[in-house]
């Protein structure tokens, strides 16, 4: 009976990670350069979901976090600025923030369902336990 | 003999067999709750109607004092001592899939989680009921 609360704690964890990539695109949203000192500016994240928990039993997780290389990056001319090229542009990351709170109320709502799912196992436990009192 | 009649007889087979259902379903709903923004995840799915059939044949089927034996459905398989083994389906895609090929309607998940917990616990108080008579059968008074 307790697994039904287990799947729903998986799908509260994805949803979180989900959300801790959301910010982390919006806080980085201008940043022009990478961690990993490679050239180009930061580019958006992305964690990807798949079905089954981490422990192997159902449930959701989040499988790996990618970077989005699809979506073209913001070139602007600023020839002033430190990390402009040879023709004076400076790249900026492919974060579009309408895109990204978009994301972020999906997985408020997600994350806002599961709990709801939590509550009615609880109150599912709940009345079983009654019956013994 | 007497506490064996207790629990093979009256609604008790039914009502534990609808909780152990309920609770069941519980599982797959959340799991589905769980799964609603994985892409290409198609939901599963409990079938109340084959296992509302199952169990009205079954009470059809029961003679008085005799035992009640539930019939098995697809998803639903009684193991050696009695309990329910479910095997969910897949939901069956009556809409166009979404962009991201699922299935799944969070508010479908939702309104059935609802009607399933009302279900378990109207069971549960059904046979919170049955108990209360019991005991008092067993102590000869009301009080």
């Amino acid at each position: 009976m307790y697994g039904a609360l287990d799947i729903s704690t998986s799908g509260l964890v994805a949803q979180r990670a989900q959300i801790d990539t959301i910010a982390g695109n919006i806080a980085n949203a201008q940043t022009t350069k990478r961690l990993d000192g490679a050239p180009g500016p930061f580019l958006r994240r992305v964690a990807l979901l798949s079905e089954g928990s981490p422990d192997g039993g159902a449930g959701v997780r989040v499988t790996e976090v990618v970077e989005d290389q699809v979506r073209p990056t913001k070139k602007v001319y600023d020839p002033s600025h430190p990390q402009a090229n040879a023709d004076g542009i400076v790249e900026y990351p492919n974060v579009d923030p309408m895109v990204e709170m978009v994301n972020a109320m999906v997985a408020v709502r997600a994350y806002e369902a599961n709990v709801t799912a939590m509550e009615a196992t609880k109150s599912i436990i709940a009345s079983s336990l009654r019956l013994l009192a | 003999m007497l506490l064996q009649d207790v629990t093979t007889g009256g609604a008790f087979p039914l009502l534990e067999k609808t909780l152990a259902f309920a609770q069941a379903r519980n599982r797959v709903l959340a799991e589905n709750i769980a799964n609603v923004t994985t892409p290409g995840y198609r939901a599963k799915q409990l079938n109340v109607a084959s296992f509302q059939e199952a169990l009205a044949e079954a009470s059809a089927k029961r003679k008085p004092g005799g035992k009640f034996e539930l019939g098995e459905t697809d998803e639903v398989k009684l193991d050696g001592d009695g309990r329910l083994r479910v095997t969910p389906s897949v939901t069956p895609t009556q809409n166009l899939l979404f962009h991201d090929g699922t299935n799944g309607s969070i508010e479908r998940q939702m309104a059935e989680l609802a009607e399933n917990t009302m279900t378990h616990q109207a069971a549960a108080e059904l046979l919170k009921g049955y108990f209360d008579g019991v005991s008092k059968a067993i102590r000869g008074r009301v009080q």
